[in-house]
């Protein structure tokens, strides 16, 4: 890619999401590597969406054939065309789509591989070896790089800064030990555990580099270690090796060059995917006939879906796309062996760049506390200033005697030549006295508060992973937090825009209904035994039973003879023929019985073929030239002449099969919109009449329909077809748009055979759940690739439209009926007022409406509407509706999604969580926490969400409040000084303030205090408006605590000061007081205001008390410090306990007076369900419900 | 199969591992899965955040108790504290402005830098009222900055400690060395600085004993100051900032040094000098004969000699008792405030028709 062009993007790409500019540029300040992950998928969704909009609005049209695995690949690289083809021929996925395609790769962008001439290819040294480290540090390198690496904190900087300051023998408020320590226990815990890690890391590279694999050396395979494969090798693997690097294929044992991968450790899906050897590389062996030739591709990068290269062989030009390469840690199944050539090694592979860690993001309330840390910051700086200009004004005032002054003595006069001691003018002492206030006063900014935050979010963490309400027991998964940043923001959530399929459903397709040749099959459905055969004495059954038809499942045994069951033959024949299954025979604890799985990319797929199994048309087999299928128990081969593959411009694929007999027909499936195009009207009307009428009764109920539709070849079409067929998939460029042509040409005139409609359940839980989260006054919106019917209907089973609503429905082909219906959707709901309005909007809409001047009356009718129903939506277009939101209004937005198309959205919602479900893990890896069920949703963000907003906005105020009035007690005493910076409390307590003697219960209580139970937060989801109307922090609470911490300093420092003043008290004494008074203080302040008494809330609260206390005794009894035996002498005398009992109660007295006043009178709704819960007036049973996995529909 | 990230503390290398997922998938006859590969959390109490609680909540009749409480215990222990302040009798007498003889009152400076003048004073102070032994005499300094940080910095504690230790002075500048690199013991500002007026009680013509030992604390005497520590070039440079020490007593009795060492943490304070183990009778006089040697004039500091007798309380100090009679009288009106807020705007605990939601619906 060219650098400018590439530049022009990303500045487009900036321009369209402001927002996510601004993010990426917190995330590049916060953690540098985790930048280019978004950045890259920006660019790369930025490029769809100017190349090929039309392609993409369809795309995730759920009715369709691979719909979602296609979306799948839009949103990464925007492939025109699958993956899986046919043959070697139709392998190349090089697509026009995309981008990169047409452009030859530049000279030096490219890196140019020897194929099996290792040494020409390295001679320039420019590629990585094999050998993979991900190891960060070496021995040597532990210390410098780690430490470089912890710096990259700003508080580690500002602790940093303060210490050397303190080195500085003018500004030595602390001793070197007490000014180093804090900083230096941080700094080695987290390199203990830096190194732990890091041990094991290089234990488990050694084990990966020391790997076996077999290289060709001289003609011959040899065994060499992984880490000495070179790029330029070629290597050769057999089944179920894990790939040790990125390899081009170049032959494999299947004899028309397929390999069959499964990606598990690349992507986490499952599934068997294909790969294929190109046909002029497949039948060489490379120990016999040497191969030789150039590939010329890409400098490595991260696109797992992308791989764009050349490959000069014999003079000839082939193009090699995603489908030629294996990645490392790919495994090979299915496949005998492969070969292939090395051209991205270690490091440079695509799966060891995306090996960085989970996205990061900055909570709400992280950045809403920014703002009050800087208003600290300058408090802190005022503080500072007043202290240095008062001690300016006091030496000014006492110039003339400082030489003299007892307590000053600003000349020595020990030696010959009497000299000013350690007094450089009033200008520098004035200075000094402002570096050292920052020294002494640095805790004013908070900077153990970002440590504790991060415990807490650890600690948060630990309790939503081990909720068991939150373990999803179909998938075995736990709940997952990715980004340890966020945890409060669940607590504040506004908006929710979830997917559809796989996140309210469960994407577990089940063939429901077929409409064969105008007869609708929709009888009960009944278990069957299941249809199995007998293949070598063996019991071959399919993996999955289907619930059948009991009239069409005897039709179906009929046969193709009579009239009326041939159309049923061919039906299911085309159900098993025209996918892209590949069954899989697996053993079973019985030795006589096997099960075979089809493995496919679209559950849709597989539903038809285990269909198509069990009403006796079973696929066996499939290799790139043919099918094998039992039909009713007579096993049949077919010959796959050619497949056209789906696309989305078409939205249908169709396959041309030899029949047995010899006739030659092509077998189309797709969405009903453009199967109703193609089809002959003229032949059969009533069919097709009563198909349509089908179909909409099917997708009223929810299901997801498609047709098929079949055609006879005549020899001359048939040839005609396969010479352009031939023509056009070896033709270099432009190949997709030439095959696509081929495709349309010959999907023409079919006679309509039928339809059929499958399933996807709801997920248990999901109308509870959404009934929940709409109480908490979060507005659930859907966007889905699905059909409007179908949304509807699935919107009203889950509660999301209920039978009051009115529906504004939004279906335009042009921007300017765009805008009038908008126009009409907002007059409408300011005349209907009250009753709810829902908005049903389509994909088609959006394209004009979405980065348009139309995108602020969309954002006015939304926000006017209780329901929002996006359908057909492209995965870009999701994210464009997150961002509608996200940059108009302050609220938090939230994304939930299952698939690839929904990876963009989750992306740019605030919170994106992932559903490890059926399809694959790239949401999951893109998404901040992940779950296995939607209606976990509820548990997550009405309880722990609320809690953990609750407790880190309360933690915040009180680390503020905490540290801030340690501050002012040292500063009161500072004006006592003669304004400089001495301290009565001992540099180690100063020290140990906020690491030890304050810390633990801070970060207990915000770990474990709950302010209301599970029961009460679900039973009242209403509860949830706490967190979204910032209740726990915000301005006047900031305000209100600082002023309580002024009052409370005050008491803490002036009871002691008038009760000794005029008496014989010396420093340490009353510095031990203070330490005293203060620790107790907070510690009594928190105590007030924990809401549940745990004993850990017990142990770690009274346990610093007395942890201070012990500490403040062993201060004390140390000989060499001036305070040697004060606190025993302080506390003998009875004025001490009553000075510490007085500050204790007149410090908290106003505080205490205001809270229950308030609690009283204006008491919040936490509070009243508090005591509803403790006096048991009100909580209603409905909490189980919720729970339940009851619900079937 | 899916893989966990435990947090994502822990980075979790990306390498390729042999799974075998796929066949772990759900086989048609639901075969089980192993208990042994389930993720399901354990349950424990503690996991589910379900630990028993206390859940206190603060009723009005807590509220109002509460109140109370303080108020009953803060009022007689006010009452406590202002009686026994009340009956601390003290005599304080500022003698730094009287004690300059009429001639130098120009020039005080000099009077006092001057070791040749006669620095003796003698006044009379009168006892207002009976006061018991023991008396403890107290000189008080006002303006002195003790807490100075260049001041309380200026010592070296384990020079005062262990004869071995002498030279190290680190800190002691610019008290630290004579010019010959000699240490001084004790060294640094605060030691150089020692007071040094000293008081002699004369009551009817007979001498008022004023007992000096025991006015350090007991620690100091036997751990901080050690007693094979003797002086040694003290106050022997060209400035002298206050009072010498006897060389043959070693630092550990020499208890005045060890009182003076004892910084006082707020500019105004008062030092222990002697007790008095007798009564005084109420209008006797005292013949105070004093040396006023300490120079004070310089910063305008004030010097005070102190004659009072002690309570549980300490000195005579209102304030703990006037503080603590104000908290204990506010909570007192607090409670009356909130009985009457309950009475009159009475609340049911835990009523839902308070909640947000249910006050806005039954408002439309």
């Amino acid at each position: 890619m060219h650098h400018s062009s590439l530049r022009k993007r990303v500045v487009a790409v900036f321009d369209r999401f402001k927002l996510s500019w601004i993010f990426t540029l917190l995330l590049l300040l916060k953690n540098t590597p985790a930048i280019f992950y978004p950045l890259w998928l920006l660019i790369v969704t930025d490029n769809s969406q100017h190349q090929s909009p039309n392609t993409l609005q369809d795309s995730s049209s759920e009715g369709e054939i691979r719909s979602k695995t296609w979306s799948a690949n839009s949103v990464f690289v925007n492939l025109g065309s699958k993956r899986l083809s046919h043959g070697s021929r139709g392998g190349a996925t090089d697509s026009e789509a995309f981008s990169m395609s047409h452009r030859e790769i530049n000279v030096e962008d490219a890196r140019l591989v020897y194929v099996n001439d290792a040494l020409k290819t390295n001679e320039r040294f420019e590629f990585a070896g094999n050998s993979i480290r991900t190891a960060k540090y070496s021995v040597l390198s532990f210390l410098p790089r780690n430490l470089f690496e912890q710096f990259h904190r700003v508080a580690y900087i500002y602790f940093l800064i303060i210490a050397i300051l303190n080195q500085l023998p003018q500004l030595a408020v602390f001793g070197r030990g007490a000014s180093i320590l804090p900083l230096s226990v941080v700094l080695l815990v987290t390199a203990v555990k830096d190194a732990y890690e890091d041990w094991r890391r290089h234990k488990s590279d050694r084990i990966e580099n020391n790997r076996m694999s077999s290289v060709l050396v001289n003609d011959r395979f040899k065994q060499k270690k992984c880490k000495d494969i070179q790029v330029g090798e070629i290597i050769k693997f057999s089944a179920d090796d894990t790939i040790p690097s990125d390899i081009v294929l170049l032959s494999t044992s299947d004899p028309t060059g397929v390999a069959y991968i499964q990606t598990i450790n690349l992507d986490g899906e499952s599934n068997l995917k294909t790969r294929y050897a190109k046909q002029e590389t497949l039948s060489r062996t490379p120990e016999k006939d040497m191969i030789n030739g150039i590939i010329k591709c890409e400098k490595p990068n991260r696109n797992i879906y992308g791989f764009h290269a050349t490959m000069e062989i014999d003079g000839k030009h082939l193009s090699l796309g995603p489908s030629n390469i294996v990645l490392r840690g790919c495994v090979l199944k299915n496949t005998n062996w492969a070969i292939g050539v090395v051209v991205y090694a270690g490091r440079e592979t695509k799966a060891m760049l995306n090996s960085s860690g989970a996205p990061s993001k900055r909570s709400r309330l992280e950045t809403r506390m920014n703002r009050e840390i800087i208003l600290l910051s300058l408090f802190l700086v005022a503080l500072c200033t007043a202290v240095s200009i008062c001690a300016g004004v006091w030496l000014r005032e006492h110039e003339n005697e400082l030489e003299f002054l007892q307590f000053y003595r600003k000349k020595d006069y020990s030696q010959p030549q009497v000299k000013n001691y350690n007094y450089s003018g009033l200008g520098v002492e004035v200075f000094f006295t402002f570096l050292m206030s920052v020294i002494v006063f640095q805790i004013m900014i908070p900077i153990s508060l970002y440590i504790s935050m991060e415990l807490v979010r650890v600690g948060q963490a630990y309790f939503m992973i081990r909720d068991d309400k939150m373990y999803d027991e179909m998938s075995n998964s736990r709940f997952q937090c990715r980004a340890l940043n966020i945890n409060e923001d669940l607590g504040q959530i506004k908006y929710v825009f979830s997917d559809k399929t796989g996140t309210l459903t469960e994407n577990k397709m089940e063939f429901k209904h077929a409409s064969i040749f105008g007869v609708d099959y929709s009888g009960e459905n009944i278990d069957s035994d299941g249809y199995f055969i007998q293949v070598n004495g063996h019991v071959w059954r399919p993996k999955m039973k289907v619930k059948v038809d009991k009239e069409l499942l005897e039709l179906s045994k009929i046969g193709n003879n009579s009239k009326d069951s041939k159309w049923i033959y061919d039906f299911f024949l085309s159900l098993a023929a025209c996918n892209t299954i590949v069954p899989i025979v697996i053993d079973t604890s019985n030795p006589d019985e096997k099960l075979i799985d089809y493995q496919g990319e679209s559950p849709d797929e597989q539903a038809l073929v285990y269909a198509a199994a069990a009403y006796g048309f079973m696929l066996m087999e499939r290799t790139s030239g043919h099918i094998v299928i039992d039909i009713q128990g007579e096993r049949q081969r077919f010959n796959v002449l050619g497949m056209h593959e789906f696309d989305s411009d078409r939205k249908r694929m169709s396959v041309i099969l030899g029949f047995p007999n010899g006739t030659v027909k092509v077998i189309v499936k797709g969405a009903d919109t453009s199967m109703f195009t193609i089809i002959d009207k003229s032949v059969n009307s009533d069919v097709t009449r009563a198909t349509e009428t089908h179909l909409n009764s099917y997708s009223s109920i929810g299901l997801r329909t498609l047709v098929v539709g079949i055609r006879e070849l005549s020899v001359p079409e048939f040839e005609h077809w396969q010479s352009a067929y031939e023509t056009a998939s070896t033709a270099v460029n432009g190949r997709v748009a030439l095959l696509r042509k081929v495709a349309v040409n010959l999907e023409t005139d079919l006679e309509i055979v039928g339809a059929s409609a499958i399933e996807d359940r709801l997920q248990t839980g999901v109308p509870e759940a959404i009934e929940s989260l709409r109480k908490a006054d979060i507005k659930v919106w859907v966007l889905t690739g699905d059909k409007q019917e179908t949304a509807i209907s699935i919107g009203y089973s889950s509660r999301l439209l209920t039978s009051n609503m009115t529906q504004i429905v939004i279906n335009c082909n042009t921007k300017m009926s765009c805008g009038k219906s908008l126009e009409d959707g907002l007059i409408m709901c300011t005349n209907l007022d009250v009753t709810p309005v829902a908005l049903i909007i389509d994909g088609t809409s959006l394209v004009y409406i979405l980065d348009s001047d139309l995108e602020e009356q969309l954002f006015q009718l939304a926000s006017n509407c209780t329901v929002v129903l996006c359908c057909r939506v492209a995965p870009l277009q999701k994210a464009g509706i997150v961002a509608l939101i996200k940059n108009r209004t302050d609220d938090m937005t939230l994304a939930i999604g299952d698939g690839a198309n929904d990876v963009s959205m989750i992306q740019m919602a605030d919170v994106g969580i992932g559903i490890s479900g059926q399809e694959g893990r790239q949401a999951v890896m893109a998404s901040d926490f992940a779950m296995g069920q939607f209606r976990f949703l509820v548990p997550l963000l009405l309880v722990h969400g609320h809690w953990n907003y609750q407790r880190m906005g309360y933690m915040i105020l009180y680390n503020f409040y905490r540290n801030a009035v340690f501050v002012l007690v040292l500063f009161w005493y500072v004006l006592f000084t003669g304004f400089t910076l001495t301290t009565a409390i001992t540099e180690w307590s100063s020290v140990l303030y906020s690491v030890l003697y304050t810390s633990v219960p801070t970060i207990v209580i915000a770990i474990l205090d709950k302010d209301l139970s599970r029961r009460s937060l679900l039973a009242y989801p209403q509860l949830y408006g706490a967190g979204q109307r910032h209740e726990s922090y915000n301005a006047k609470l900031f305000w209100l605590t600082i002023a309580d911490t002024l009052w409370q300093s005050i008491v803490v420092f002036y009871v002691p000061l008038f009760a000794y003043w005029k008496t014989d008290i010396d420093g340490s004494s009353v510095g031990d007081l203070w330490t005293l008074a203060v620790v107790f203080l907070v510690n009594i302040h928190l105590a007030m205001d924990v809401v549940r008494w745990t004993w850990v809330s017990h142990a770690s609260i009274w346990g610093s008390i007395l942890v201070t206390c012990v500490c403040v005794v062993a201060i004390d009894v140390i000989p060499v410090l001036p305070g040697y035996w004060a606190i025993f002498e302080l506390a003998s005398k009875e004025s001490f306990w009553i000075c510490l009992l007085g500050i204790q109660i007149a410090a908290v007295v106003p505080r205490f007076g205001i809270k229950m006043y308030v609690q009283h009178c204006e008491p919040s709704d936490i509070q009243i369900a508090r005591e509803a819960e403790k006096f048991g007036n009100l909580i209603e049973p409905t909490t189980q419900e919720i729970e339940m996995n009851s619900t079937r529909r | 199969m899916h893989s966990t990230f435990p947090l994502k503390l822990s980075y979790q290398p990306n390498h390729p591992q042999i799974t075998n997922a796929g066949m772990n998938q759900e086989v048609t006859n639901g075969a089980s899965k192993s208990k042994r590969n389930s993720k399901k959390p354990e349950y424990s109490r503690f996991t589910q955040q379900e630990l028993p609680a206390w859940k206190p909540i603060l009723t009005p009749g807590w509220v109002i108790t509460s109140f109370l409480a303080i108020a009953m215990l803060f009022i007689p222990i006010g009452l406590v504290s202002l009686f026994a302040s009340e009956r601390v009798v003290e005599i304080v007498y500022r003698y730094d402005q009287d004690c300059v003889p009429e001639m130098y009152r120009g020039n005080v400076t000099s009077y006092i830098q001057n070791p040749l003048t006669n620095k003796t004073c003698i006044k009379n102070v009168t006892v207002p009222k009976k006061m018991a032994a023991p008396i403890f005499v107290y000189y008080q300094l006002d303006n002195f900055y003790q807490n100075h940080r260049r001041y309380v910095k200026s010592r070296s504690d384990k020079q005062l400690r262990n004869a071995d230790d002498a030279f190290s002075t680190k800190g002691c500048e610019p008290e630290a060395k004579l010019s010959g690199n000699e240490p001084i013991v004790p060294c640094g500002l605060i030691a150089w600085s020692l007071f040094n007026d000293t008081y002699n009680l004369i009551m009817q013509k007979k001498s008022l004993d004023i007992n000096k030992k025991g006015i350090a604390w007991k620690s100091d005497t036997k751990v901080k100051f050690g007693s094979n520590v003797f002086p040694k070039n003290f106050q022997s440079g060209s400035l002298i900032g206050g009072g010498k020490l006897n060389q043959s007593i070693p630092l550990s009795e020499q208890e005045d040094l060890i009182v003076w060492m004892r910084t006082a943490a707020l500019p105004t304070f008062r030092k222990l000098y002697g007790r008095i183990n007798r009564d005084l009778e109420a209008h006797e006089t005292i013949t105070v004969v004093l040396e006023n040697n300490y120079n004070t004039y310089s910063f305008g500091g004030q010097k005070k000699l102190v004659l009072s007798t002690t309570s549980w309380i300490g000195g005579k100090n209102d304030f703990l008792g006037i503080a603590y009679l104000t908290v204990g009288g506010i909570c007192l009106f607090m409670a009356l405030n909130f009985i009457l807020l309950y009475v009159f705007k009475p609340r049911p605990l835990g009523d839902p028709s308070y909640l947000s939601w249910n006050r806005n619906a039954s408002r439309h």
